[in-house]
């Protein structure tokens, strides 16, 4: 059997070891940390912005620009990784990759995304709704005034608005805690008992055909618990994802970390990867970090997916060079100086556009051909998106993993 | 006072890598201590974010209540020494009012031999409630906490007194690092290790060994701590110079390969010596399987095991070898606990004041093992097998028990 090693524990090397894992090949994981999916909400972003307000993104992903990573990877590549993404999470990631949702944030402003946690989904309201915005006193991240205000000032993609009020409920998620992380109240929703609680205290405040939002910390572990808390309450109920520790963003790296191990990934983490060994065009080793002494990992085939500039993948010295910090790969939009301008309140900062060039198979390129044959990159280390203002990091990362993956097992 | 002891390399070390952290939250997500109890605020509360304010005093007690796992510097993202920052400045805490007990229980090798000679009394006297009672009471160790389990001979005894093995050993020669739990308590794993190395072809060298001063460094007793550890490095290194040193103590290697220089700041070339050289004993099997050398000629263990990697292999940043060595004898099922931690975390969970917690941390390890397998768990290293067998009823056992039997050894 062939091994492959994937460098980086996000949605993109997640997806990456998952997909070659079911494809038969050995696969090791390397990663520094645990991968930053969980500081995310837990939705698969595709396309939100261009810059308009995308309604399909499939539709929009082959309209894109072309130093854009979509333009390499197609509508059929995006189509085939929401695809696979549905399977390998069944019951935590749904939607319809021609039509975005419209789901309110923890600023009450609404957010295109294109597949969500089944716990989100009464969120995409309709035009003349009323929604009740529910916080929890000991949860300060989630302010329900702000959130109900601002919601019920914004007109929906399709016109129209919602109405919506703002009220707290004051439970504690653990006894003697006064200011509870979401997390600590999504251990204790876990519990039915606490469920039956919290809906006992909550239902007399609610009004007749209220859509109820909440943080989304509504059980990390039982899958029930969203179904459950709306049965006892009569209402369609709604997660908010919240800032870190964003217990939605937890869910989807929990979950899509047991299928890789389910599927015979083997994981090594907590080091990071430093160097490698080539000859000519051909990787032949990674190392770690590891203390006191190094320790190597051979492979044949090589998937980057460490991240962009605030994963450390890319980095800037203080004379504005920029490097790819593990292979010291070409990269493309450098040359657009300055790639810092001061004006930050104005245009799009050239540095974010920065990062390596593809081919089809996601092969890094420098001159126009392959750097080297058998390392592919996916995911933020992509030049051409700025994937937080268009909101098309997610899709990027899981079609590139998902094409590098598959070329791969072609290979091997 | 508290000052002075801030002022040493490790701390110096770990301080650097304070500005690193971006609150990211990652630690506090994945602190097994801090989701069982509000009495902990937090790996990043009391680490990074606390440090800062940290000028030779403590800012926040709820430090004590850290179980020193280690799991928060293994996810952190940014390279931040969570775990250690945190371990030093409790060191810095605990200073001027030590606990008695906390000195005692890093005495392990004391412990071990004066047990050992009356192992069936020590046997009965730790498993006698009444006596456990009175333990609890004056030196507060929790009557319920998993203890030792006292044998009648030591490793050295039966290594010693053994047959010496004719050879020839075309492997060439390791040395053998057993530890004080693997000298006085897990003696049967120290035994295990050493027939799998020598039925590979390895001639075993056992020289005369201390302790490795973890206990004492887990206390916050870091003098004490750097005097047995760097004595360790002088018995490890008389027995040959460049000799691949093999370990079945999981956390030892450990304190060895980076905890004595992380934490404690211990700055020695012994130590760098010995901690480059020295290899936990599967991730040894498995370097030699990824190097083609492993016979796989093991036979066939039709039993579906649970397997737990403890905190103190995971931080060497090695994965969990023993889970990749297993696969390789036929029928045999290991599932990953995927638990972060059994709650022991060396001493801790002995301690009458966090017994409870360390329960908690460890429950869902105890369910995952019970609903696995009623006769067998697997686990590298000692104090977890205690804290698994007596909180699940499963026998818990090193992963060289079933090489071992798979070699057809036992």
């Amino acid at each position: 059997m062939s091994r492959v090693i994937v460098i980086g524990a996000g949605l993109a090397g997640l997806v990456a070891a998952n997909r070659l894992a079911d494809g038969g090949a050995e696969v090791l994981l390397l990663s520094k940390g645990i991968g930053g999916l969980q500081l995310g909400q837990g939705t698969v972003d595709v396309l939100g912005y261009n810059p308009q307000r995308v309604t399909n993104p499939i539709k929009a992903v082959a309209e894109v620009a072309a130093e854009h990573p979509y333009a390499t990877i197609g509508a059929q590549g995006v189509l085939t990784a929401l695809g696979y993404l549905k399977e390998l999470v069944p019951d935590l990631l749904v939607g319809d990759p021609e039509a975005n949702y419209h789901l309110p944030t923890a600023v009450g402003a609404l957010r295109p995304t294109c597949l969500a946690q089944p716990s989100m989904l009464a969120g995409n309201l309709k035009a003349g709704s009323s929604v009740v915005v529910v916080g929890l006193r000991r949860l300060k991240d989630f302010q329900p005034e702000l959130i109900a205000g601002n919601l019920g000032r914004t007109e929906l993609p399709d016109g129209g608005r919602v109405a919506a009020r703002a009220i707290n409920v004051d439970i504690a998620a653990r006894e003697g805690e006064i200011d509870s992380s979401g997390l600590a109240f999504a251990h204790a929703f876990d519990v039915p008992a606490f469920r039956q609680q919290f809906a006992d205290l909550l239902a007399p405040l609610l009004k007749d055909g209220e859509i109820v939002a909440l943080p989304a910390v509504i059980g990390l572990k039982d899958r029930q618990a969203h179904s459950d808390l709306a049965a006892k309450l009569g209402h369609p109920v709604f997660e908010i994802p919240l800032p870190p520790p964003s217990v939605a963003g937890l869910r989807l790296n929990q979950a899509l970390n047991a299928r890789a191990l389910a599927a015979g990934v083997r994981m090594v983490s907590g080091v990071r990867t430093v160097g490698f060994a080539a000859d000519g065009d051909r990787i032949l080793n990674v190392r770690n970090a590891t203390v006191p002494a190094e320790r190597e990992y051979r492979a044949d085939a090589f998937v980057l997916a460490t991240g962009g500039f605030e994963a450390g993948a890319l980095a800037m010295d203080s004379y504005g060079t920029v490097t790819e910090t593990l292979f010291g790969l070409p990269l493309v939009g450098t040359e657009n100086t300055p790639l810092i301008h001061g004006d930050y309140w104005g245009a799009e900062q050239p540095i974010f556009s920065v990062g390596v060039g593809v081919d089809s198979q996601m092969r890094v390129l420098g001159n126009g051909k392959p750097v080297y044959a058998n390392l592919r990159a996916v995911g933020d280390v992509i030049a051409g998106s700025t994937r937080w203002a268009e909101k098309s990091g997610d899709g990027v990362a899981a079609a590139s993993a998902v094409l590098a993956a598959d070329s791969i097992l072609k290979e091997l | 006072m508290a000052t002075e002891g801030l002022e040493f390399a490790g701390h110096s070390l770990s301080r650097a890598s304070l500005d690193a952290c971006v609150k990211c939250t990652i630690c506090e997500t994945q602190c097994p201590v801090a989701a069982v109890t509000p009495l902990f605020s937090g790996p990043k509360y009391v680490g990074p974010q606390a440090e800062r304010f940290r000028n030779g005093e403590s800012v926040d007690h709820s430090l004590d209540y850290c179980s020193s796992c280690g799991t928060c510097t293994l996810v952190c993202p940014q390279g931040v020494q969570i775990a250690e920052l945190n371990s030093q400045a409790r060191a810095v805490m605990k200073a001027d009012h030590m606990p008695l007990r906390d000195r005692l229980i890093g005495q392990t090798v004391l412990m071990g031999k004066a047990m050992t000679p009356v192992a069936p009394i020590a046997r009965a006297a730790l498993n006698n409630k009444p006596i456990r009672k009175v333990m609890e009471a004056v030196v507060k160790v929790h009557a319920d906490a998993p203890m030792p389990p006292p044998q009648s001979q030591t490793f050295e005894g039966w290594f010693r007194k053994r047959p010496t093995p004719a050879g020839p050993f075309p492997r060439g020669t390791v040395v053998f690092f057993h530890g004080c739990a693997g000298g006085y308590f897990e003696v049967e794993t120290s035994k295990k290790s050493v027939e799998v190395l020598e039925h590979l072809g390895y001639q075993v060298l056992v020289p005369k060994q201390g302790c490795c001063g973890l206990a004492q460094q887990s206390n916050g007793l870091f003098a004490g701590a750097t005097k047995d550890v760097l004595k360790l490095c002088d018995d490890l290194r008389a027995a040959g110079k460049d000799l691949t040193i093999v370990s079945s103590s999981g956390s030892c290697t450990g304190m060895l390969k980076h905890e004595a220089h992380e934490i404690m700041g211990v700055d020695d070339e012994r130590l760098k010596d010995v901690g480059t050289r020295i290899v936990d004993m599967m991730e040894f099997l498995l370097d030699l399987h990824e190097a083609g050398e492993l016979p796989t000629n093991f036979a066939p263990i039709g039993m579906k095991v649970p397997y737990h990697a403890p905190c103190q292999l995971k931080s060497q940043g090695i994965g969990k070898p023993a889970l990749e060595v297993l696969r390789l004898i036929p029928e045999l099922e290991v599932v990953d606990s995927g638990a972060i931690c059994c709650g022991i975390a060396g001493t801790y969970g002995l301690k009458k004041e966090k017994y409870d917690v360390a329960q908690a941390v460890g429950k869902p390890l105890f369910d995952m093992v019970k609903a696995t397998s009623s006769e067998l768990a697997l686990c590298d290293t000692e104090t977890c097998r205690w804290q698994i067998e007596k909180s699940s009823g499963v026998k818990t056992e090193h992963p060289i028990f079933l090489i071992h039997r798979a070699y057809g050894l036992s």
